[in-house]
């Protein structure tokens, strides 16, 4: 079996403990206004034209987004990296797109990667169904799990999608007694206003916080919109301004002063 | 800490202080080589007898506020010259004079004197003119086409740090010392016990020199004292003046006389010659920490005279920029830094981790003082606790480019594979750029910079360089003539075996030349064990004589062999006529050809095989060339990789090369991948680096350039540290960062007066980016910019 993946990013630091490697694995059902992985929407691959400046002239060369990999290729990436995953404790993590929406391809690459000795982790929206999840939890050491919007109605809004499976699925990695980070994108005027935030604070307080390891704030930035062109969809989050530094600051100190352990960037 | 008002002052005093060049020295030089004191002297004594000439005369300097005294030239920022090495033409001096970049202010009396004194006297007659006249045409010829560069043509082979032996010792007993070796001189038996005896002479009266140098500065001290009115440094003036009076005469034992020690001792050897990498007390945390303990324990030192006293010292190094060089480029090496390297942490002579508080203190002084010199570097093993890393890259995040991270373990390795012992090894450490050395045992002279890509050229051109068409290499066919990338690479082997054997020739030519006309009897009283063996450093006195060749340009040559083989050889996407046509043209109408080049063709620095093979083969041949070769004065030649910024002048004698970089743009410096071709981030670029085996060498250079975010919390320092060791494990010999944006660099080239303070890692080494060339900054912004992007 291949998944399809769209981006390998070595010296991976932000998706988990350690030095990562991250695959995006390509497709995910939900649809962001303010999406930095465009080109991770699309469960198909695309071939978009990469520009490459020589001199003054500019060449355009095809491009395909999205290859097929097999676990032993996974397992052969994190073999030249293994080294520094060694040295730093990290592992591997597996992001998007939504991984969960190649399932069977995931849980056989974390398989492969826990029967390796790997540390495993999922970056997820939470969009999927509650036994896929099941399935992959023993092998998966580490949950990376985006809470966007309290509110059904604005998050279906914002993202395509109920929050509803979401929630239920958060609340069954809450209970499986793996690791768990919340990570929270903060787009200005769609999701930090008091209510959101006050909410979100609420629920992760009222939660079995036992294996609840961190709080991510992750601020709206900017450098999705180049992408947007690339791969020719419209681009929704023009408008968006980034938080301010004192906003985040803000935010740290509100979920700080619950008690939560919270680190802002990915 | 917080740097006290005078530090600051005498930082701001140094910061500021104008370049100028002294004609002092040359002039002293000309005066002791016309009088009679000079003649009918063997070699060494005459050596002696002009740096006495020279402490003798030499104007003492004393600023306000100072607690450590001593200047190389009349005043900070005043730099003297060395005719007897080579002589500034007029021509150079207005240069230097006018140049925007690395200038030093010539004034009327220099000219003055230059012209009615020292060119009448030694025009001809430098060691330079020397060399030049001893060249073969073969070597001439390799030498303008830029294949290689001679060290020792404008400055004195020096490359050496003090051991822990003058840390707990004076001139007079070392004057003992040479007493007891006069002794067993055994003139039955030992052919060349009368020369011992002469070199020992000389020893003998530069003991004396800097002892009676010393008590100058004591004696100008007391005057100062005496007609002194502030009460506190009237005190402060008695006690240097006291300081002066003991060192570097006897062993010192307090922190104070330990830093005044040493800084005679520097100046000793910078006034004697002007050796490479001015002169560098290296292990300093572990010299000092013995003084500062002791002090501590018997409470006559506070914290704030400790931090004063070594920002006191830390100036003293960035008043001396380098001896400026004469010639009209800036490319090739040449800076204001003097490459002094200060080692902080490493192993014990027992193998136990020497990482202690001093270490610590020395990092906030490097910190809080953010100067150009000295330079800094921590030497991590895998013993080093992970804070001693941490407090270093806290430093490293704020964008100065020190301190650099070596491997202590690989040093160590280094160093016992060439044959030192294994307590003498763990006594060294990386001085300069990255260059290993055993401190106070070697002489580890580097000869020249080593231009691989450049013989890739001639190789593929029947030995013909195209720039100068001339014929340097032998003939062994041009490129459409190789039926395999096989044939190629055999044809560059003879290419570089047949230069690197001129390059070789030279070197125990202009060997000669130092041992027989400028001995240093000074340097040599500092490096074990030339008075016990009555040699001269520059003759081979010390206990391990090393020579390198420093190979350049590796990631480029890589990329260049990387690309015949991948376009021409294995997928046939070029004839050879294609790509010569491309090249000829500079890519101009070639765009296409280029774009392949640089976008769809493997490169170094991703950790793939495909690439990294060339490097591997390429590392080899080179090793194979040098490596073991007999030097002259004893020892053996060795390879290094380190450009210092060598690759930018190599870059210019190129035309446009497989790789698709145009024509005299810059080759990649030391075994980083070339600017831009690494596209799998920091661990793909170790990999990379660690597939030569390293531990061969005598130092190689990786460049890492970060932006401040890979820096922002505990977890990246984490991530960071466990880069570094996880490249060290893979026998890594030293990574540095360069932690800027581009943006930045790119407002500092349009508004350069706001940024008198930027300094970035080059190559090996730190520098002001305002006293970078154009193209230089260019190359560094590009970098940068890069990084940001992936």
């Amino acid at each position: 079996m291949k998944g399809l993946i769209f981006s390998v990013k070595r010296y991976s630091i932000h998706d988990g403990p350690g030095i990562r490697v991250t695959f995006f694995m390509k497709g995910c059902p939900l649809n962001c206004i303010w999406c930095h992985n465009p080109e991770g929407i699309s469960p198909l691959a695309e071939t978009v034209s990469r520009i490459n400046k020589v001199g003054e002239k500019e060449f355009s060369t095809p491009e395909v987004v999205g290859k097929l990999y097999s676990a032993e290729d996974i397992l052969a990436i994190l073999e030249k990296e293994i080294v520094f995953i060694n040295q730093s404790k990290g592992g591997v993590t597996f992001s998007g797109g939504e991984p969960m929406l190649q399932h069977e391809f995931l849980l056989e690459a974390l398989k492969g990667c826990k029967e390796n000795g790997y540390h495993t982790a999922v970056d997820t929206s939470g969009y999927s169904s509650t036994d896929s999840f099941k399935s992959i939890i023993p092998f998966t050491d580490l949950f990376l799990f985006d809470i966007k919007h309290l509110d059904n109605a604005r998050h279906i809004e914002l993202t395509g999608v109920s929050n509803v499976g979401i929630l239920d699925n958060y609340r069954l990695l809450l209970g499986s007694g793996k690791d768990l980070m919340i990570r929270i994108p903060v787009i200005p005027g769609y999701n930090d206003d008091a209510d959101n935030m006050s909410g979100v604070r609420q629920l992760l307080l009222t939660s079995e916080t036992g294996s609840l390891k961190k709080l991510n704030l992750i601020p709206f930035h900017k450098t999705g919109s180049a992408k947007y062109k690339k791969f020719n969809i419209p681009c929704r989050s023009g408008d968006i301004q980034p938080p301010s530094e004192q906003k985040m600051v803000e935010l740290k100190k509100f979920f700080q002063d619950a008690g939560l352990k919270v680190k802002v960037g990915g | 800490m917080k740097m006290s008002e005078r530090v600051s002052r005498l930082r701001n005093q140094s910061l500021n202080a104008v370049k100028k060049l002294s004609a002092e020295r040359a002039l002293l030089m000309t005066q002791f080589y016309r009088s009679n004191e000079a003649s009918d002297l063997s070699a060494p004594v005459r050596r002696a007898k002009a740096f006495n000439y020279l402490l003798k005369y030499k104007q003492i300097f004393i600023g306000e506020g100072e607690l450590i005294v001593g200047e190389r030239g009349p005043a900070p920022g005043e730099t003297p010259t060395y005719p007897e090495i080579s002589l500034h033409s007029m021509t150079d001096l207005d240069i230097l004079n006018s140049r925007e970049k690395v200038s030093f202010r010539v004034d009327e009396v220099v000219r003055e004197i230059y012209e009615k004194e020292v060119i009448p006297f030694w025009k001809g007659g430098s060691n330079r003119d020397r060399i030049m006249q001893l060249m073969t045409p073969e070597w001439m010829n390799a030498y303008n086409a830029g294949v290689f560069t001679e060290f020792q043509e404008q400055r004195a082979p020096g490359h050496t740090v003090l051991g822990y032996k003058m840390f707990s010792t004076g001139f007079v007993e070392i004057k003992e010392e040479i007493k007891k070796s006069v002794s067993s001189l055994n003139f039955d038996s030992d052919l060349h016990a009368s020369e011992k005896l002469e070199e020992l002479k000389a020893m003998d009266i530069a003991c004396d020199a800097i002892i009676m140098y010393a008590h100058r500065y004591a004696c100008k001290l007391e005057r100062m004292a005496a007609a002194e009115k502030n009460i506190s440094r009237k005190s402060e003036l008695l006690k240097m003046a006291a300081v002066c009076r003991k060192v570097p005469a006897e062993a010192p034992e307090t922190v104070h006389e330990m830093l005044q020690h040493y800084w005679f001792i520097h100046l000793g050897v910078i006034t004697e010659l002007n050796p490479w990498d001015s002169f560098n007390p290296g292990r300093l945390d572990q010299h000092l920490y013995p003084f500062y303990k002791k002090e501590t324990e018997e409470e006559t030192l506070s914290s704030d005279e400790l931090y004063d006293l070594l920002g006191c010292f830390w100036v003293k190094f960035n008043n001396h920029p380098s001896p400026p060089k004469m010639g009209v480029t800036a490319s090739e090496s040449n800076t204001y830094t003097d490459f002094c390297l200060i080692n902080l942490g490493g192993l014990k002579s027992d193998g136990t981790d020497a990482v202690n508080e001093m270490s610590y203190i020395l990092l906030d002084v490097i910190k809080e003082m953010r100067i150009l010199q000295p330079g800094s570097m921590v030497q991590i093993s895998s013993k080093s606790p992970d804070s001693f890393i941490h407090k270093a890259l806290d430093i490293i995040r704020t964008g100065f480019g020190q301190p650099s991270c070596f491997n202590t373990e690989a040093l160590i390795q280094e160093m016992v594979r060439q044959g030192k012992s294994i307590v003498d090894a763990r006594n060294g450490g990386a001085s300069g750029c990255v260059e290993t050395g055993a401190f106070g045992t070697e002489a580890y002279w580097l000869t020249g910079y080593f231009n691989l890509p450049k013989v890739l050229d001639l190789t593929l051109n029947n030995g013909i360089d195209k720039r100068t068409n001339r014929q340097v290499g032998p003939e062994t066919g041009f490129a459409k003539n190789f039926k395999s990338f096989d044939d190629l690479m055999n044809a560059f082997r003879l290419q570089l075996n047949f230069l690197i054997d001129i390059k070789i020739t030279g070197n125990n030519v202009i060997e000669k030349t130092f041992a027989e006309w400028l001995p240093v009897p000074f340097l040599s009283l500092l490096v074990e064990d030339c008075i016990a063996g009555g040699k001269d450093y520059n003759c081979g006195g010390a206990r391990y004589n090393t020579s390198y060749i420093q190979g350049v340009g590796l990631g480029s040559i890589t990329d260049m062999l990387t690309s015949i083989r991948y376009n021409i050889f294995d997928n046939k996407k070029f004839s050879w006529d294609e790509m010569n046509r491309a090249l000829d043209a500079d890519f101009a109408g070639y765009e296409n050809i280029q774009h392949e080049l640089i976008f769809n063709t493997p490169k170094f620095g991703n950790d793939d095989d495909y690439a990294d093979q060339q490097a591997v083969a390429v590392f080899d041949i080179y090793y194979d060339a040098v490596n073991g070769r007999p030097v002259l004065r004893g020892g053996v030649h060795r390879i290094n990789m380190l450009p210092t910024t060598c690759h930018v002048y190599f870059g210019t004698v190129l035309g446009a090369t497989p790789d698709g970089r145009k024509a005299h743009k810059p080759l990649s410096e030391g075994i980083s991948p070339s600017q831009g071709a690494d596209k799998n981030g920091p661990t793909s670029v170790i990999k990379s680096a660690s597939r030569i085996d390293q531990l061969r060498t005598g130092g190689t250079l990786l460049n890492q350039k970060f932006t401040p975010s890979f820096f922002e919390d505990e977890d990246s320092y984490a991530c960071l540290t466990a880069l570094i060791r996880s490249y060290f494990s893979l026998g890594g010999h030293h990574i540095q960062f360069n932690v800027v944006n581009a943006e930045t660099l790119r407002d500092a080239q349009k508004h350069p007066e706001l940024y008198n303070d930027l300094i970035v890692r080059v190559a090996g080494y730190s520098d002001y980016f305002n006293d970078l060339g154009e193209d230089l900054q260019n190359e560094i912004i590009d970098r940068t910019e890069h990084e940001a992007e992936s």
